[in-house]
C-alpha cells in the first residue's frame, strides 16, 4: 500500500511523573468503586497526523509516564527520537528543578542532533503557580532551546506543543537534504531571506 | 447512547469506510474516510468503565462489526495502550477514551469497532487550533 504521509517523526515526552498529562476534555468519572480500563493499564504511544507546509506528517508520540519512577531512561528508549519535549508542571517547583537533571540524561543517551523543546504545563489554575514563566524563559535561554507555557485560555495542550518541535525538525531535515543534495542549475539559494514563511495554518498560531 | 454499529451498512463504500471514523465523545479523528475495510467478526472487547475489583478480569461484551487497518500509520490519530497478553487496546488520542478497539501484535492488525466510534464528513479539530 502507498505510504499515506511525507515524514514519520518519533517524539518523546520527558518529564517527571504526572506532569505529562494532557488536560483531558472529556474523561469518564472515576470514583471509589469506578474505573477505565485505559486508565487501568495505560497508554503505550500515540500516532497523530499534522499538515505542515502541505506535508503530511505523522507523529509517533511516546510518554514516559511510569518509566520515570527509575529516574534515569534507558538508551533503549531514546533510540531514534528525533524530538523530545521537555515537560514540568507550574504548579510543581520540583519538576522545573529535575529539568536539568532531564536533559543531563538526555545528553547522556539520545542522538546529539536531537530537537529539544521545555514546555510549563498547567493543569491546575493560576493561584498554585509556583514557577514563573520567566524562570521557565531563563532555563529554555540557558539550553538554547524553545519554550512555551500551556494556556487553558488559548487551550495550548501539551500536544499540540508537539506541532511546533515537529516544525523545527522538518525544517532541519530539509536544511540536510538541501545541503546533500544542493539544488541543480546553477541556481543557489542564499540564506538572506528569514526562515518563516506564512503558508500554513501553523506558522499563524504564534505560540513563542 | 446512539450506536452506529445498528445501521452500518451505510457507512461501508466498495467495502471501507465512507466517512471520517471519529471518536464518540470528542469528535477526534480516528481514520480517513477510505482507509479501513469493513469486517465482521465476534470479539470481546473490555468495557470502556470497570468495577474496581475487575481489573485482572474485565468485563467485556461482544462486538461484531470492525474497521481493519492493515498499518498502524494509516490512522489518522489514535493511542495504543501497554500490551496486554498480545494485544494492545486502542484509545482516542484526545480525550484517551477506550478501549475503541484493539491491535494484534503478531499480525500488526488493528481492527476499530464500529460501536465505539462515531463517523461523519466533516474534520473542524485542525480549525480550532488556530483561534488562539
Amino acid at each position: 500500500m502507498a505510504k499515506t504521509y511525507d515524514y514519520l517523526f518519533k517524539l518523546l515526552l520527558i518529564g517527571d511523573s504526572g506532569v505529562g498529562k494532557t488536560c483531558v476534555l472529556f474523561r469518564f468519572s472515576e470514583d471509589a468503586f469506578n474505573t477505565t480500563f485505559i486508565s487501568t493499564i495505560g497508554i503505550d504511544f500515540k500516532i497523530r497526523t499534522i499538515d505542515l507546509d502541505g506535508k503530511k506528517i505523522k507523529l509517533q508520540i511516546w510518554d514516559t509516564a511510569g518509566q520515570e519512577r527509575f529516574r534515569t531512561i534507558t538508551t533503549a528508549y531514546y533510540r531514534g527520537a528525533m524530538g523530545i519535549m521537555l515537560v514540568y508542571d507550574i504548579t510543581n517547583e520540583k519538576s522545573f528543578e529535575n529539568i536539568k537533571n532531564w536533559i543531563r540524561n538526555i545528553e547522556e543517551n539520545a542522538s546529539a542532533d536531537v530537537e529539544k523543546m521545555l514546555l510549563g504545563n498547567k493543569c491546575e489554575l493560576e493561584e498554585k503557580r509556583q514557577v514563573s514563566k520567566e524562570r521557565g524563559e531563563q532555563l529554555a535561554v540557558e539550553y538554547g532551546i524553545k519554550f512555551i507555557e500551556t494556556s487553558a485560555k488559548a487551550s495550548i495542550r501539551v500536544e499540540d506543543a508537539f506541532f511546533t518541535l515537529a516544525r523545527d525538525i522538518k525544517t532541519k531535515m530539509e536544511k540536510k537534504l538541501e545541503a546533500s543534495n544542493p539544488p541543480k542549475g546553477g541556481h543557489k539559494l542564499t540564506p538572506t531571506e528569514p526562515m518563516k514563511k506564512p503558508t500554513s495554518w501553523l506558522s499563524r498560531c504564534t505560540l513563542l | 447512547m446512539p450506536d452506529c454499529s445498528e445501521n452500518f451498512e451505510s457507512e461501508i463504500d466498495d467495502g471501507k469506510n465512507k466517512r471520517l471514523v471519529k471518536c464518540k465523545y470528542c469528535s477526534s479523528v480516528i481514520l480517513t474516510p477510505a482507509s479501513a475495510t469493513f469486517s465482521s467478526f465476534e470479539y470481546k472487547l473490555p468495557l470502556i468503565k470497570q468495577n474496581k475489583g475487575n481489573v485482572v478480569n474485565p468485563e467485556t461484551e461482544d462486538v461484531l462489526q470492525f474497521w481493519v487497518v492493515n498499518d498502524m500509520m494509516t490512522f489518522y490519530n489514535v493511542g495504543f495502550s501497554n500490551t496486554v497478553g498480545s494485544t494492545k487496546y486502542l484509545t482516542c488520542a484526545d480525550c484517551e477514551t477506550g478501549p475503541i478497539g484493539y491491535y494484534d501484535i503478531p499480525s500488526k492488525i488493528s481492527y476499530v469497532a464500529l460501536s465505539r466510534e462515531s463517523n461523519s464528513y466533516i474534520i473542524f479539530h485542525m480549525i480550532m487550533l488556530c483561534n488562539i
